[in-house]
């Protein structure tokens, strides 16, 4: 039983499997994460958004669920590695001409691509807000300056914009590696996944240019 | 109304390689008077008549039945497996599909997994090594059993035999980004899983089919349907999505 797990983990499938769950769970940490941003509109001092975030720092299970994070993360980068080398490797003699007729988008193109941005994005948006953070300013305020200036516009909006790639695909290809298709449903899922991708980017995209756009304050 | 041309013009940049392992590249060939009534394999045996008369060597190709039923006929046509028409085998596609004066580009299918033979012709065996592994039935043989000793619904024959009707051309592997052979391996583990002969087997079939799968060097799905576009026969992603659910079923539940 043990050995058929230790196997199936090592096949292709069993990678994709675990990449697939781990890409779900950050989806869902993703959705959560925008809620949390959201009050950064609820009033213009940032009271809702401090108070939150105070909530989650003072939190006892707050190192609990960043190890829980930081472990969906590194599972999720480690497979996409070995699975990527493999696929890479499959084909050593490149087609002269190659063109597409299935369902290939820009999206699932460039996964790998926008995984990497995806991945600096991640290092410095955890620099900027975590490692870097100076002591004692109210966050809201730390982030809105962030966000405000012309370096952290352009950081955000391509983050974002590669995240946003990057989930048009998540989605549907997470579906099917679970294997739940079904039949007639496959436009249902690949809408519903690229609509996923559009919305939580744009949504996040709104935070840099609203506050670039206002000003700071 | 001016007539459309009844042979055609072409240039052929033609894939040459002599052996495994040694280097290949384009030779660029002329043909004068392409009837557009051949099929794209008569096209290239008047191109080798054309090189034998100079004392050339021929092109080698695969091919067999030339009906589209066999799967020995490959070929990737200006990028596209099996030539611009969809659901087709090479054999299958005529040359009023193209246009006086074209370039066709002619390669071999491109996977590690697949390595070229000669020219055009790839090994295929590596599919058969998948099938070795498990894509079978073990049964007595015998008097043929009683029609209705097992049934089985309209339904679930009819997508057996959409899955059965692969006839492991390796166009999927051929097409897919990654050179994987997920959609091949999922026709037979999906015919047999869906069928009550398959299921004595079922609990290691998937796993040990996949497990020489990786084995051969194939890549993994990303899910971009290029193979199903590219099956001379339609086998759907559907079935990629069944064996998905028979390798992870068989990993966590199936007996040893």
């Amino acid at each position: 039983m043990l050995d058929r797990l230790r196997r199936a983990l090592g096949s292709s499938i069993g990678s994709k499997a675990l990449m697939a769950c781990t890409g779900l769970l950050l989806i869902g940490f993703l959705i959560a994460h925008l809620a949390g941003n959201l009050l950064l509109y609820a009033d213009s001092e940032g009271r809702a958004f401090d108070a939150y975030a105070s909530t989650l720092e003072n939190s006892p299970l707050l190192p609990a669920a960043e190890a829980g994070l930081a472990l969906l993360f590194c599972v999720h980068i480690v497979l996409a590695v070995r699975v990527q080398r493999a696929n890479r490797e499959a084909r050593d003699v490149a087609y002269r001409a190659r063109s597409s007729h299935g369902a290939r988008t820009p999206g699932s193109a460039t996964m790998v691509a926008t995984g990497v941005i995806v991945l600096l994005f991640l290092l410095a948006h955890l620099y900027d807000f975590r490692i870097n953070r100076p002591d004692g300013d109210s966050l809201a305020l730390i982030v809105r300056e962030r966000l405000a200036s012309p370096s952290g516009l352009a950081v955000y909006s391509i983050g974002v914009a590669a995240l946003g790639l990057h989930l048009t695909h998540a989605l549907r290809s997470a579906l099917q590696t679970l294997g739940l298709h079904r039949p007639g449903y496959e436009g249902l899922i690949d809408k519903a996944s690229l609509l996923l991708g559009i919305v939580l980017g744009l949504a996040f995209w709104s935070f840099p240019l609203v506050f670039f756009l206002g000003g700071a304050a | 109304m001016a007539a459309s041309p009844t042979t055609l013009r072409l240039t052929l940049h033609v894939w040459r390689q002599a052996g495994p392992e040694r280097p290949g590249g384009f030779e660029v060939h002329h043909l004068a008077e392409v009837s557009v009534d051949m099929s794209f394999l008569e096209m290239l045996d008047i191109l080798n008549e054309q090189l034998l008369s100079q004392g050339r060597d021929p092109f080698c190709f695969d091919h067999d039945c030339r009906e589209g039923i066999c799967g020995m006929c490959s070929l990737v046509i200006n990028g596209q497996v099996h030539g611009p028409e969809a659901e087709i085998t090479t054999c299958q596609l005529h040359m009023r599909h193209f246009a006086d004066g074209d370039t066709i580009v002619i390669e071999p299918f491109r996977a590690r997994a697949l390595p070229v033979v000669r020219d055009l012709v790839v090994d295929r065996s590596a599919l058969d090594r998948i099938i070795a592994a498990g894509g079978y039935i073990s049964t007595d043989a015998g008097s043929a059993p009683e029609a209705n000793a097992l049934p089985v619904s309209t339904a679930v024959a009819d997508e057996a035999m959409d899955a059965a009707a692969c006839i492991g051309c390796a166009g999927c592997v051929a097409a897919c980004p990654n050179a994987s052979a997920m959609l091949f391996t999922a026709a037979k583990v999906s015919h047999l899983a869906l069928l009550p002969q398959g299921a004595p087997e079922r609990d290691r079939r998937a796993l040990a089919m996949v497990e020489r799968m990786d084995d051969e060097g194939f890549g993994g799905c990303t899910n971009e349907r290029e193979c199903q576009a590219a099956c001379p026969k339609a086998v759907s992603v559907a079935h990629i999505a069944r064996l998905n659910r028979e390798f992870l079923r068989s990993s966590v539940l199936g007996r040893s």
